[in-house]
């Protein structure tokens, strides 16, 4: 078990080390230079020329991206090109508001989901499967954008229940959680019927069926915990994408979290922000994905005799 | 007639309104502050926290005229040098007085960064000369020296606290503004709060909130749930609504900023005059205004906005006609138009404008695609002369011609430092230098004048319109007056009733 | 969620191919499989509704010309009609050019569909050729190939958008081989997944014995029989596509006006939300509803292609 954790933790090294050498080459390659960006459109030659010297933007590629790695071994992601603050107290001072927005969004996701997949596969081809199925799928049809913006303009404006954006107190997360919820909600309902009407068609579910067990008892105690296993990586997924950020969602609410941080920082050219945004982003993921698979352990014990 | 309304409506609902007393101001703007440090960025977000928290030497007021400041008074003392006094008693934020080394120390700071020291490259040195007496020398005679001082980039910073926070600087700001900073939620919102000891007196709201709305729409419902109190630069088509609530209104001013249609006037078919002059011809820049900016701007015949020192108000803008447009790209040599691309970023209403103009030139058999490039790579492309048009705004922050006009047409400016139509005119050189260095404010707006006529008849640039500032505001707040270049001072602010 | 774009587009869907098993368990390629699959398709009416649907879609995108004209009604501007509601000139309304609506619509379908496809084919080539090398060879290459995939799926989509488009322009081309790329990881590991089940398989162990070259067995067999959970992840993916699109649109990088493409026009629209509502709801609608469309389809032909599933 130990050892499992350590591989996936080991493993983490080279994808990282990849992930930030690809973006640090686009951030290098693609055109914009940060010093005009930040001298704006009407800097002199000269200005521009001095301050790409001060940033170190002279130096060749490889030096550039050694002192990168150098420096955030140690835990130094560096400053920011445009407010010049530290990159990881500008993460850590963000990345809560994201947090508990993709957390909220994903128990929304699942309480409406795994219900709703449940019923729609137990009654397969009949008109409550239909209808929620249309439900979930229009969930994930829909421009979430949209969705933000409707909400707004019938909660906030016309029913002025709730703040109509930015994070003031608790009532500013529902309509930003819904709005993210909805997606993650619609793909978890497929994935759970999807996966409970395979686990319904075992052979031990007919047996505990032909046994004459009552069928809400076969479908909680017996279905619902094999099929609950892909949901789990789903979930789990969502989870993890949700926490990169959702740049719409948090445009559309003026909602200060870490995806917009990190769309701002890429227009800016921004490249120490970038970067320690998408490392950052990264190993949260990829964490995310080992505790799901850990998860998986106490869930059905025999995947958890593989990580031996 | 706002203020009426207001008194009116506190009147009706004073009942219940006296119970809870408003103490924050909530203002809503598109985008975050990057720092604080007046010397560390040049950007409209930062610089609108900023003015609140610092004040310059000097001030223009509503008609742009200079006038005192932290200096009480300023005089020359031969045509390089002027000399500054300071107001005594002036504290900073961090308890600091007011000195003439404070004043030395922020003009030598700002030279010696490259954010910001092209608004004060003329400076050639600052000598103390006693606690409150501080003589500004420029390299060479410096007309808009004073309207260069006003700039936000200027704010008089604290020696002692700069050197003190260091890198943070940019995140606890000292000044000697009508309010101090208290927080920065990054993001979201900063927190100000009113200086007990500001030298034009204590305000009358005890707190300012900066929030960050990114989407104009956002900003506008804001202001209709009573969420901010001030809502910035609302889009066109929320202005009816926000002047339709009985509770709110719509501010619309004239600004510095105009919006141009540049040429690389390097690149064929554009070296040609005749061709710029039948693009010229070919724009209905009422239309633009009408359609895109719901008429939140009027068409212009100037680079520099009206307000602007040096405006020349007796030029004639260029009236859409097709036949004389066609019958330039004939004398051109070009009569069936020719294929061209436009660059513009991805600001929504330069957009529109993009199509707007492609419908407008089509009839004249040119065919414009619009290639919508990322900021960053419109400010490479354009710099380096990759681009045949582009759509970009200037503002003349100073309200000094110079500010506009050197930069955008001056050969010396080629390129990224303004000059991006890469229009090169010995003319026009001359008449940019001479102005530049005469502090004759007669002598000086003439010769402004002379250059707007020729750039008029040239176009290196078609300067599409000028625009308006709105600003959607809460009734019950009182005394808000915009500033043309955008960075409004909330001094003087104050909640009805 | 798809449309954030914050990591790859259809990631959501990653888990839903079928499992390996159930490829193990097709046959090679047969003809009465396919006629089988179509036969089981036929009797789920969702999936018919779907495929209806995007008949109608793909039939507007053909006949776009016939329904309005291009250089006259769709691009061309009438600025003292702007932003009029729903009426018997124009059906859907103009937008803020003044420009019909319904026109551009209709032929939005022929950019949004070729957005949606082409992206999709160019992942599924990339992705499924990467896939295919990655699971048939195995060992130190497949290691290195889906360790690359890895790093791409780590890398925000929105990152690479805006890279490829600040660095080759934005036009049609590049949008979609921004959206293409980000969803290759995907597609390689859909891909590898089926291979490794297949390879072993006695069939192909006998066209190894037969002398036929790697190349041959990856193309004639491996293949054909790893196409269904690709088939299905294609419909899901065309969605996706259209959806991220959109929301490129929302952030300025989409396509070059005047080209009407539904998620331009829903995003350019957003700011009359309130004034003209008919400007964003008909785009939205139109996109929900081909998404929808999608959706069922990729569902019933998952249920249809996987026979544990048989009635």
């Amino acid at each position: 078990m130990h050892r499992f954790i350590l591989k996936r933790l080991l493993l983490l090294i080279p994808v990282l080390l990849g992930v930030s050498l690809l973006v640090f080459a686009i951030m290098s390659f693609t055109p914009g230079d940060p010093a005009q960006l930040i001298l704006g459109e009407n800097a002199p030659a000269e200005a521009v020329a001095e301050l790409r010297e001060e940033m170190g933007l002279n130096d060749p590629f490889v030096l550039r991206y050694a002192h990168f790695v150098g420096n955030a071994v140690t835990g130094d992601l560096g400053q920011s090109y445009t407010s010049g603050r530290d990159v990881f107290d500008e993460i850590f001072s963000r990345f809560p508001n994201t947090l508990i927005l993709a957390a909220l969004g994903v128990l929304i996701a699942v309480v409406i989901g795994i219900p709703i997949g449940i019923i729609s596969a137990t009654r397969q081809y009949s008109m409550i499967d239909s209808g929620s199925m249309i439900f979930a799928l229009l969930g994930v049809s829909m421009p979430n954008f949209w969705l933000g913006l409707m909400m707004i303009l019938l909660f906030a404006v016309n029913l002025g229940w709730v703040p109509s954006g930015g994070y003031s107190s608790w009532s500013s997360l529902i309509m930003p959680a819904i709005t993210l919820g909805t997606g993650s909600a619609a793909i978890i309902t497929r994935m759970t019927r999807s996966s409970m009407l395979e686990v319904i068609r075992q052979d031990y579910i007919r047996t505990a069926r032909a046994k004459g067990v009552a069928e809400n008892v076969v479908i909680n105690r017996h279905a619902l915990k094999n099929a609950l296993i892909p949901v789990i990586t789903v979930i789990g997924l969502q989870f993890g994408m949700l926490l990169g950020g959702a740049v719409l969602t948090e445009t559309v609410f003026s909602w200060p979290g870490v995806g917009r941080m990190m769309v701002d920082a890429i227009r800016q050219k921004d490249t120490p922000t970038v970067l320690g945004a998408v490392v950052f982003l990264a190993t949260t993921f990829s964490l995310v994905n080992l505790f799901v698979d850990l998860l998986y352990g106490f869930v059905d014990p025999r995947i958890k005799s593989q990580y031996a | 007639m706002a203020v009426g309304m207001a008194v009116v409506l506190s009147a009706c609902g004073g009942a219940e309104e006296a119970v809870k007393v408003k103490d924050t101001l909530v203002v809503g703007q598109g985008a975050d502050a990057k720092t604080l440090d007046p010397h560390a960025t040049n950007d409209q977000p930062s610089s609108r926290v900023a003015v609140q928290i610092y004040s310059q030497l000097v001030e223009t007021d509503k008609d742009m005229n200079i006038v005192p400041g932290l200096a009480e008074s300023w005089k020359s003392l031969d045509d390089k040098t002027t000399q500054f006094v300071l107001r005594k008693g002036v504290k900073f934020h961090n308890g600091e007085e007011l000195k003439a080394s404070d004043v030395k120390f922020t003009l030598e700071a700002m030279i010696a960064s490259p954010t910001v020291a092209h608004i004060v490259s003329a400076i050639d040195s600052v000598d103390i000369v006693d606690e409150y007496t501080v003589n500004v020398i420029t390299k060479e005679p410096f007309g808009p020296l004073l309207y260069h001082l006003t700039h936000t980039a200027a704010s008089i910073l604290n020696e002692k606290a700069v050197k003190a926070a260091g890198d943070a600087y940019g995140q606890q700001p000292v000044g000697t503004g009508p309010y101090q900073f208290v927080d920065w939620a990054v993001g979201d919102r900063i927190t100000l709060k009113a200086f007990d000891d500001y030298y034009g007196g204590k305000q009358a709201i005890p707190n300012v909130v900066f929030r960050n709305i990114p989407e104009g729409t956002n900003r506008a419902i804001a202001l209709e749930t009573g969420e901010i109190d001030i809502g910035y630069d609302l889009e066109p088509i929320d202005k009816d609504t926000v002047r339709n609530k009985e509770n709110l209104a719509l501010v619309e001013e004239e600004s510095f900023s105009v919006a141009y249609l540049g040429f690389n006037t390097q690149k064929a078919p554009f070296d040609n005059v005749k061709v710029r002059q039948a693009i010229s011809y070919a724009i209905n820049a009422d239309d633009i205004v009408e359609a895109v900016l719901m008429g939140a701007g009027a068409p212009s015949s100037s680079p520099i906005g009206p307000k602007v020192f040096g405006y020349n108000p007796e030029i004639d803008r260029y009236q859409q006609n097709f036949d004389k447009a066609r019958e330039l790209l004939a004398e051109a040599g070009l009569p069936d138009g020719f294929k061209t691309t436009i660059w513009t970023n991805d600001n929504p209403t330069r957009v529109q404008i993009a199509q707007v103009l492609q419908a407008q030139l089509r009839q004249i058999g040119i065919d414009m695609s619009i290639e919508v490039v990322e900021w960053g790579a419109f400010l490479d492309g354009t710099s380096r002369g990759n681009h045949d048009m582009f759509i970009l705004g200037w503002v003349t922050v100073t309200g000094d011609a110079d500010y506009g006009l050197y930069a955008l047409f001056n050969s010396a400016t080629h390129g990224g430092a303004g000059n991006r139509s890469f229009y090169s005119n010995a003319e026009v050189d001359q008449l940019l230098n001479q102005a530049r260095t005469s502090i004759d404010a007669a002598e000086r707006k003439e010769l402004y004048g002379k250059v707007q006529v020729i750039l008029q008849n040239e176009v290196p640039t078609f300067s599409i319109y000028d625009q308006y500032q709105n600003i959607g505001i809460q009734k019950n707040v009182l005394g808000f007056s915009m500033a043309p270049a955008g960075h409004h001072k909330l001094r003087g602010v104050s909640f009805a009733g | 969620m798809s449309q954030e774009m914050t990591l790859d587009p259809i990631q959501g869907q990653l888990e839903k191919e079928p499992a390996p098993e159930i490829v193990a368990k097709a046959a090679p390629k047969k003809r009465s499989q396919w006629l089988e699959v179509w036969s089981r398709l036929k009797r789920d009416k969702m999936a018919m509704l779907g495929l209806v649907i995007i008949t109608i879609v793909v039939l507007a995108a053909i006949f776009a010309d016939f329904i309005a004209d291009y250089e006259t009604v769709v691009i061309a501007q009438n600025l003292s009609d702007r932003l009029q509601g729903p009426s018997a000139q124009y059906w859907l309304g103009t937008d803020e050019f003044g420009r019909d609506i319904f026109a551009r619509i209709i032929h939005g379908t022929r950019v949004s569909l070729m957005v949606g496809v082409l992206s999709v084919a160019i992942a599924i080539v990339l992705g499924g050729g990467l896939g295919a090398v990655a699971g048939y060879y195995g060992g130190k290459l497949d290691n290195v190939i889906m360790r690359v995939m890895d790093i791409f799926l780590a890398v925000p989509s929105i990152l690479l958008a805006i890279a490829i488009v600040s660095a080759l322009g934005a036009n049609l081309m590049n949008l979609m081989f921004a959206i293409a790329i980000s969803s290759v990881p995907t597609y390689a590991r859909v891909v590898r997944a089926s291979v490794l089940t297949i390879r072993d398989q006695e069939f192909i162990e006998a066209a190894r014995a037969i002398g036929a070259s790697d190349f041959r067995i990856i193309f004639r067999h491996i293949i054909p029989n790893c196409l269904s959970p690709v088939i299905v992840q294609g419909a899901l993916g065309v969605a996706g596509a259209i959806l991220s699109t959109a929301g490129l649109s929302f952030i300025g990088l989409g396509i070059q006006p005047p080209e009407p493409e539904w998620g331009a026009m829903l995003a350019g629209g957003r700011q009359y939300l309130r004034h003209a509502w008919h400007v964003t709801t008909f785009p939205g609608l139109t996109i929900m509803i081909t998404i929808l469309a999608l959706n069922l389809l990729g569902d019933g032909l998952r249920d249809a292609l996987d026979p544990r599933l048989k009635h």
